[in-house]
C-alpha cells in the first residue's frame, strides 16, 4: 500500500519536474540532465552522451540509472548501447553519428510501465571545412582612379554547418581588414587596393568543427589588373584615301601602369574582323593611324588594352566606332557587252550596250557618270562618237559593221582605266567547246575548253527559261584564262540556258549554248493524255509537253501506264521527245484507263487518268459481213426473177387465168335481156386494172383443195402465198388474215350492216364459173356495175339454207387460217404473230402499237404477258381474237357452202352457171 | 658596402626597386590629385605660400648626385615615417573636423598614407639586403606638434602633402640610381655608388 503511494507520488513530481519550463532554474527542479548539451559533432565519428540523475530524485522517486532509455526522436535506442555507470549516471554509445537524429532524450521507466522524459538535448551532425583551394584574384578599375581585387575560390564540401569564409590580406607590416563574403562562399571583393606592394592573401573557412586556410596568394595588385577599355573613341579619315586615324583616351594613368593595345576593324556589314598588329600598338598611346584600308569603304574599329608588360589581363573591347576613307578615282573600267538586234532594219543593227556599275571597292566613291566612245573601225574617217550615260545601259542605232566601245567611269576624283568592247559585224570566231554544268551548292559552275586560239575573255550569258515570258538576258564576264565560273542566284528547279561567247583581239566567237537547272525536282504536274483514234485492238494516245515551268527538271522520259479494270498494269517508257503513241493488242471492246507519268532525275508525276473503249469489229469486219450477206441477197432475187422469168408462161397462167369470154356463153345467147352494151369480149372491160381493190378473196379450206384439181387450186395457192409473204399486211382483199389490216378487218366486218351504205359504192364481185374444155370452172371475179343491194331474200335463203353449216363453214374457215390447232383458236394469229417476230423483231412493237391504235381504247381481257414482248404478243392476239370475232360475220355474210361446190371456190353467193346482176 | 649579392638578392633587389620607383610615381600622382582636392575642400590658395613645416625632412638637397645608396635609403626612410605620422594626424584631424561628411578626402588621405606606408616597408626591404639594421623609429615617431588653430592645421596639411610630392619624386629618382647596375661590383648596382 505504501509503496503503491510512491510511486503515485514520484510520477507526480516527474510530471511537474517534466512541465516546468525551465529546470534550472525553475521552481521545479529537474530529475537529470545529459552531458554534453547540444553538441556539434562530426559526421561518422562516435559519440557518447551521459544521462545523469539528481540524488533527490533517487530518494523521492526510486528512480535508479537501470530504468534509462534512451531515444532518437521517439525511437528507443537498443540496450547494448546502454551502459549503467553507476546507479545515477547511464551512457549511451553511437559508434557513427550519421545515425543520430534530434532530439537525443532520456527517459526513465517508472513504476507500471509509464515512461518519464527527464532530459533532452539537440544533437548537431556535420563537417568540419575543407581547406579552400584554387584562391585567384583580379582587379577590376571600375573608374578612373577606382579599382576593386575580386578573389574567388572552391569552398570545398558542404559541412553541413555554418561555415564561415574570410578572405584575409596582409602587407608585411600591416594588415588589413577582413573581407567576409554576403550571401556566398566563394568570392569577396576587396575594395581598398593599393598597388606596388605585394600582397599576402588568403582564405580561412571556420565552423563548429574546425577551421581551415588556403594556400596564401602572394601578389602586387597592380599585376592582376584588368583596366577599363579606352575611352571615347574616335575616327577621322587621313588625307589618304586608305587610312583612317582612331583616337581614344586612356582612363588609367601612365603613374599606375603604362599600357599597350589591340586594334581591330572590319568594313561595316562583314563580320569577320582584321587586327593591327600588335607589335605596332604595344607601346602606350592615345592613337593610332590604321593603313591599307579600301578607298570610300566605311570601317568599324574597336579597340583594348592591358599593362604594356603583358601581366594582367586585357580590357573589355571599346563599343565600336565607324568611320570612312575618303574616295579614289575608280579601279578598274566597268565590265561591258552588248545585246544586239538585227530585225527591225536589214541594213542596220540596234545595239543596247550594257554594263555592270562597279563593285564598290572598284568605285573607290560615287560613280558621276559614264563616258561612252564608239568608233567605227570599218570607216577610218567616221568620226568618234562620245556619249555621257548617268544609267547602266545605252542603246544605239549602227549601220551594220564592226565598232569598238569604249567605256570610262567617272567619280568626284577621276576616272576610271577604260573598257573596251569589240563588236565584229560577224561572230565568225571559234566557239567554246564541251560546254558544260554542274550543280556547286547554290551555284550554279559552267565550265567549257578553250578554243585553240587565244582568248582574251569569255562573256557568260544566262537566262531563266520561261513560257510566258521573254528570256531576260543576264551575264558575266570571265577573263580569258579561266574555263569555267560560278553563276551566283541561280534558283532551283528553274531551266536556264546558258551561252558563253569567247572574245578574242580581233573578233568574238560565236556562242555556244546549253541547258541546265542548278537543282531538278519531279515535276509539278502529269501529261494529259487522251485518245485520237481507238480501234479493234489499238489505241493512238496523244498528249502535251509539259510547260518548261511544270517540268521542275528535264524530262527524261514518258511513261504510260494502261490497264483494263480487272487486268494488270501494263506500262510503257516512251521517248520524251514524242507526244503520240498507239498502244497495240488491245482487247476489243474493252474499257481501258491510262495514264501518263513525266519523270525528272529527281522523281515522276502522274497525270490525270482517261479511260476508252475499243470497239468492237475492227475496220472492214462490218463491211466484210455485210457486202457478202447483201451480194447474197442480190442473187437470190436474180435468181429468183429468173426463174420467174422462165416460168412466166406458168406465172401468167395463175395469175391471169384464161377467163371465158361469158357472151359467147351459151347462156348469154339464151338470155334475150343481156344488154347489148355488156361486151365481155375484150379482157380490159373483163379485167380492168386495181380490180382487185374491191375483190374479196376467200381462201379455200386445205382440206377441201383435194376436192379440187391441182390445176384449179394453183392460183388459190398463189394468192396464198403473196399474203404469206407480204406479212398480212396487204390487203383488203380477204380480210380473212389476222394480221391483216384492223381497219380493212373492220370495214370487212361491217359490211353486213354497212351493206346498204356501201352497196351504193362499191360494185359487187361477180363470179363466173364455167367449165373450159372440160376444165373444172375456175372462180372468175367478174366486175359487176350494178349498185344494187343484194337481195335479202337471196341472201336470207342462203343464211337459212348454210345457216346449218355456218358453224362448221366458220371453223373450216379458221382452220383453213389456222392451221392444225381446231382447240385453239387463238393460235394461228400467235402463231403467224411469231413468224413476225421472227422476221422482224425490231418492227414488232411498232406493229403492236398500230394494232392498239387500230383498236382505239377497247380494253384487252388478256393480262398474262410475263414481258413486253409477250404482252405485245397478248395484244396482237386479242387483237386477232377481236379481229377473229369479226371475221365470221364478214363470212357469215357470205355464207358459202364448201360442201355444196366441191370444184371450185366460190367468196360470194353465186350458183353454178353464172349471176346475172340485173 | 654589401658584399656580393647572390642573384635572388640582385633580383629582389631589382624587384623593389622597380616596384619603389612605380609606386613613387603612383604616389606622386595621388598625391598631385590629393592637392588639388584638398586646396579645393580646405578653401585654400594653391600658390599660397607654406613654411617649410616641422618635423619634415627637406626634400631638396645639396650634392644629391654624390650620396651614396644607403644614405639615400636612410634619408627616403626617415622622411616617410615622418609623413607616415603626418598623415595620420592630418586624417585624424579630417575625421574630426568633417567627420564623414567628406569621405573622398579621407579615403584620398588614407590611401597615399598606405602607399607612404608602403613605401617606407620597400625602404626597409632594401636596407635589409643591404645587410644594414633598419633604425628604429624614435619611440612613437616625431613629437606631438603643438596645438595648431584649424587655419593652420590645413597649411600645415597642404605644406605636408607638397613636400610628399616633392619627395615622391626624389625617391623615384634616388631608386632609379640604386638600380643602376653598378659597373664597380656589377652585382650592386647603384648602392656603393659614391662620387
Amino acid at each position: 500500500m505504501f509503496s503503491r503511494w510512491n510511486w503515485v507520488a514520484c510520477g507526480f513530481y516527474l510530471v511537474l519536474n517534466i512541465c516546468s519550463p525551465d529546470a534550472s532554474a525553475g521552481l521545479v527542479q529537474s530529475c537529470g540532465h545529459i552531458i554534453p548539451e547540444s553538441p556539434v559533432l562530426a559526421l561518422g565519428s562516435n559519440f557518447t552522451a551521459l544521462c545523469i540523475l539528481n540524488e533527490s530524485c533517487l530518494d523521492f522517486g526510486n528512480i535508479y540509472a537501470n530504468q534509462i532509455i534512451w531515444k532518437i526522436k521517439n525511437r528507443v535506442v537498443p540496450k547494448d548501447q546502454y551502459r549503467e555507470i553507476n546507479r545515477t549516471v547511464s551512457s549511451v554509445t553511437f559508434n557513427d553519428t550519421s545515425s543520430l537524429a534530434t532530439p537525443l532524450t532520456c527517459n526513465i521507466l517508472a513504476d507500471g510501465q509509464i515512461e518519464q522524459n527527464i532530459y533532452g538535448i539537440t544533437v548537431t551532425v556535420g563537417l568540419a571545412p575543407e581547406k579552400p583551394k584554387n584562391l585567384s584574384c583580379i582587379v577590376h578599375q571600375i573608374s578612373r582612379f577606382t579599382y576593386v581585387m575580386t578573389c574567388s575560390w572552391n569552398p570545398g564540401r558542404h559541412t553541413f554547418l555554418d561555415t564561415e569564409f574570410r578572405l584575409r590580406y596582409s602587407w608585411p607590416e600591416e594588415v588589413f581588414p577582413d573581407c567576409i563574403p554576403k550571401g556566398v562562399n566563394n568570392s569577396c571583393t576587396i575594395t581598398d587596393i593599393q598597388f606596388f606592394v605585394n600582397t599576402e592573401i588568403w582564405v580561412e573557412a571556420a565552423n563548429a568543427l574546425g577551421k581551415a586556410e588556403s594556400d596564401p596568394l602572394v601578389v602586387d595588385p597592380i599585376d592582376i589588373v584588368k583596366p577599363l577599355s579606352p575611352q571615347n573613341v574616335s575616327v577621322s579619315s587621313g588625307i589618304l584615301p586608305t587610312v583612317l586615324k582612331l583616337s581614344w583616351e586612356n582612363w588609367i594613368s601612365d603613374a599606375v601602369m603604362t599600357l599597350k593595345f589591340n586594334i581591330r576593324y572590319r568594313i561595316t556589314g562583314d563580320t569577320s574582323w582584321m587586327e593591327v598588329p600588335s607589335e605596332d600598338t604595344a607601346s602606350p598611346r592615345t592613337s593610332f593611324s590604321v593603313q591599307g584600308l579600301r578607298p570610300y569603304t566605311e570601317y568599324a574599329f574597336s579597340i583594348r588594352c592591358m599593362k604594356e608588360d603583358g601581366v594582367g589581363y586585357w580590357s573589355d573591347w571599346s563599343e565600336e566606332k565607324t568611320g570612312i576613307t575618303t574616295e579614289d578615282e575608280p579601279s578598274k573600267g566597268p565590265p561591258i557587252w552588248r545585246i544586239i538586234d538585227a530585225s527591225h532594219l536589214p541594213a542596220s543593227w540596234i545595239v543596247h550596250l550594257i554594263w555592270k556599275a562597279l563593285k564598290p571597292f572598284e568605285a573607290n566613291g560615287v560613280i558621276l557618270q559614264y563616258e561612252v566612245t564608239v568608233r567605227d573601225k570599218s570607216s577610218l574617217s567616221s568620226p568618234l562618237k562620245k556619249y555621257n550615260v548617268t544609267s547602266t545601259n545605252h542603246t544605239l542605232q549602227l549601220p551594220k559593221g564592226t565598232y569598238e566601245v569604249t567605256l570610262i567611269a567617272r567619280n568626284s576624283v577621276g576616272a576610271s582605266p577604260p573598257s573596251v568592247l569589240l563588236i565584229p559585224e560577224s561572230n565568225s570566231k571559234a566557239p567554246v567547246k564541251n560546254l558544260r554544268t554542274l550543280p556547286k551548292h547554290d551555284k550554279l559552275w559552267v565550265g567549257w575548253t578553250a578554243p585553240n586560239s587565244y582568248v582574251l575573255k569569255y562573256v557568260i550569258e544566262w537566262c531563266l527559261v520561261s513560257s510566258s515570258s521573254d528570256c531576260i538576258i543576264e551575264w558575266q564576264i570571265a577573263l580569258g584564262d579561266v574555263q569555267g565560273v560560278d553563276l551566283k542566284g541561280i534558283k532551283p528547279f528553274k531551266c536556264y540556258l546558258i551561252t558563253v561567247y569567247p572574245l578574242y583581239a580581233d573578233g568574238q566567237g560565236s556562242g555556244e549554248s546549253v541547258k541546265a537547272y542548278l537543282k531538278q525536282d519531279r515535276p509539278s504536274k502529269g501529261p494529259t493524255v487522251q485518245t485520237k483514234k481507238v480501234g479493234k485492238a489499238e489505241a493512238v494516245l496523244t498528249w502535251n509537253h509539259l510547260t518548261v515551268e511544270e517540268q521542275n527538271g528535264f524530262i527524261r522520259n514518258y511513261t504510260i501506264l494502261y490497264k483494263t479494270i480487272d487486268g494488270n498494269e501494263t506500262v510503257v517508257t516512251v521517248d520524251p521527245s514524242k507526244t503520240e503513241y498507239t498502244l497495240s493488242s488491245l482487247t476489243s471492246d474493252t474499257l481501258y484507263t491510262v495514264r501518263m507519268m513525266a519523270s525528272t532525275d529527281n522523281g515522276s508525276r502522274t497525270g490525270p487518268d482517261f479511260t476508252f473503249t475499243t470497239q468492237k469489229f475492227g475496220k472492214g469486219e462490218i463491211e466484210a459481213i455485210v457486202v457478202p450477206v447483201c451480194l447474197a441477197f442480190l442473187l437470190i432475187v436474180l435468181l429468183g426473177v429468173l426463174f420467174c422469168f422462165n416460168k412466166r408462161d406458168l406465172i401468167k397462167k395463175h395469175i391471169w387465168p384464161i377467163v371465158p369470154d361469158p357472151s359467147k356463153s351459151n347462156i348469154a345467147q339464151w338470155s334475150p335481156q343481156v344488154p347489148a352494151k355488156h361486151d365481155f369480149n375484150t379482157k380490159n372491160q373483163m379485167y380492168p386494172e386495181g380490180s382487185f381493190t374491191d375483190v374479196s378473196v376467200v381462201e379455200i379450206e386445205a382440206d377441201d383443195k383435194k376436192s379440187f384439181s391441182e390445176q384449179d387450186l394453183k392460183p388459190f395457192d398463189l394468192l396464198k402465198k403473196e399474203k404469206s409473204t407480204s406479212e398480212g399486211h396487204s390487203s383488203g382483199i380477204g380480210g380473212s388474215s389476222c394480221m391483216s389490216s384492223p381497219r380493212q378487218s373492220v370495214s370487212d366486218s361491217d359490211e353486213g350492216e354497212t351493206t346498204q351504205n356501201t352497196s351504193s359504192t362499191v360494185q359487187y364481185s361477180t363470179v363466173v364459173l364455167n367449165g373450159y374444155r372440160d376444165q373444172t370452172p375456175v372462180q372468175v371475179f367478174s366486175r359487176s356495175e350494178s349498185t344494187q343491194p343484194l337481195l335479202d331474200s337471196e341472201e336470207r335463203s342462203e343464211d337459212h339454207t348454210g345457216g346449218a353449216d355456218s358453224a362448221a363453214q366458220r371453223q373450216q374457215y379458221f382452220r383453213q387460217n389456222g392451221g392444225q390447232d381446231e382447240n385453239n383458236i387463238d393460235r394461228p394469229c400467235f402463231e403467224r404473230a411469231k413468224q413476225i417476230t421472227r422476221a422482224n423483231e425490231g418492227d414488232l412493237v411498232g406493229f403492236v402499237q398500230l394494232q392498239v391504235s387500230g383498236q382505239s381504247s377497247q380494253p384487252l381481257g388478256l393480262g398474262m404477258a410475263k414481258n413486253t414482248q409477250e404482252a405485245a404478243l397478248s395484244n396482237i392476239l386479242q387483237t386477232c381474237t377481236e379481229g377473229q370475232t369479226v371475221r365470221p360475220e364478214t363470212v357469215e355474210e357470205n355464207p358459202l357452202s364448201v360442201d355444196d361446190m366441191p370444184k371450185s371456190y366460190l367468196p360470194q353467193t353465186v350458183r353454178q352457171g353464172g349471176y346475172m346482176p340485173q | 658596402m654589401a658584399a656580393a649579392d647572390s642573384p635572388s638578392t640582385a633580383l629582389r633587389r631589382r624587384d623593389l626597386c622597380s616596384r619603389g620607383i612605380r609606386l613613387a610615381g603612383k604616389m606622386r600622382a595621388d598625391v598631385v590629385d590629393l592637392l588639388d582636392t584638398y586646396v579645393e575642400q580646405q578653401g585654400l590658395d594653391a600658390s599660397a605660400t607654406v613654411a617649410a613645416v616641422e618635423g619634415v625632412p627637406l626634400a631638396a638637397v645639396e650634392r644629391w648626385d654624390e650620396q651614396t645608396g644607403t644614405q639615400r635609403l636612410l634619408e627616403n626612410l626617415a622622411a616617410y615615417r615622418a609623413f607616415r605620422a603626418l598623415l595620420a594626424q592630418m586624417l585624424e584631424e579630417q575625421r574630426e573636423q568633417l567627420g564623414e561628411a567628406d569621405a573622398g578626402l579621407g579615403r584620398a588621405l588614407a590611401a597615399v598614407l598606405l602607399q607612404v606606408s608602403a613605401f617606407a616597408y620597400h625602404l626597409e626591404e632594401l636596407l635589409r639586403l643591404e645587410s644594414r639594421g633598419v633604425p628604429g623609429e624614435e619611440g612613437d615617431g616625431p613629437p606631438p606638434p603643438p596645438r595648431l588653430s584649424l587655419f593652420e592645421q590645413k597649411l600645415r596639411g597642404l605644406g605636408v602633402l607638397r613636400e610628399l610630392a616633392q619627395w615622391a619624386v626624389r625617391s623615384a629618382r634616388d631608386l632609379r640610381q640604386l638600380a643602376k647596375p653598378s659597373p664597380a661590383t656589377g652585382t650592386a648596382p647603384g648602392l656603393a655608388e659614391s662620387p
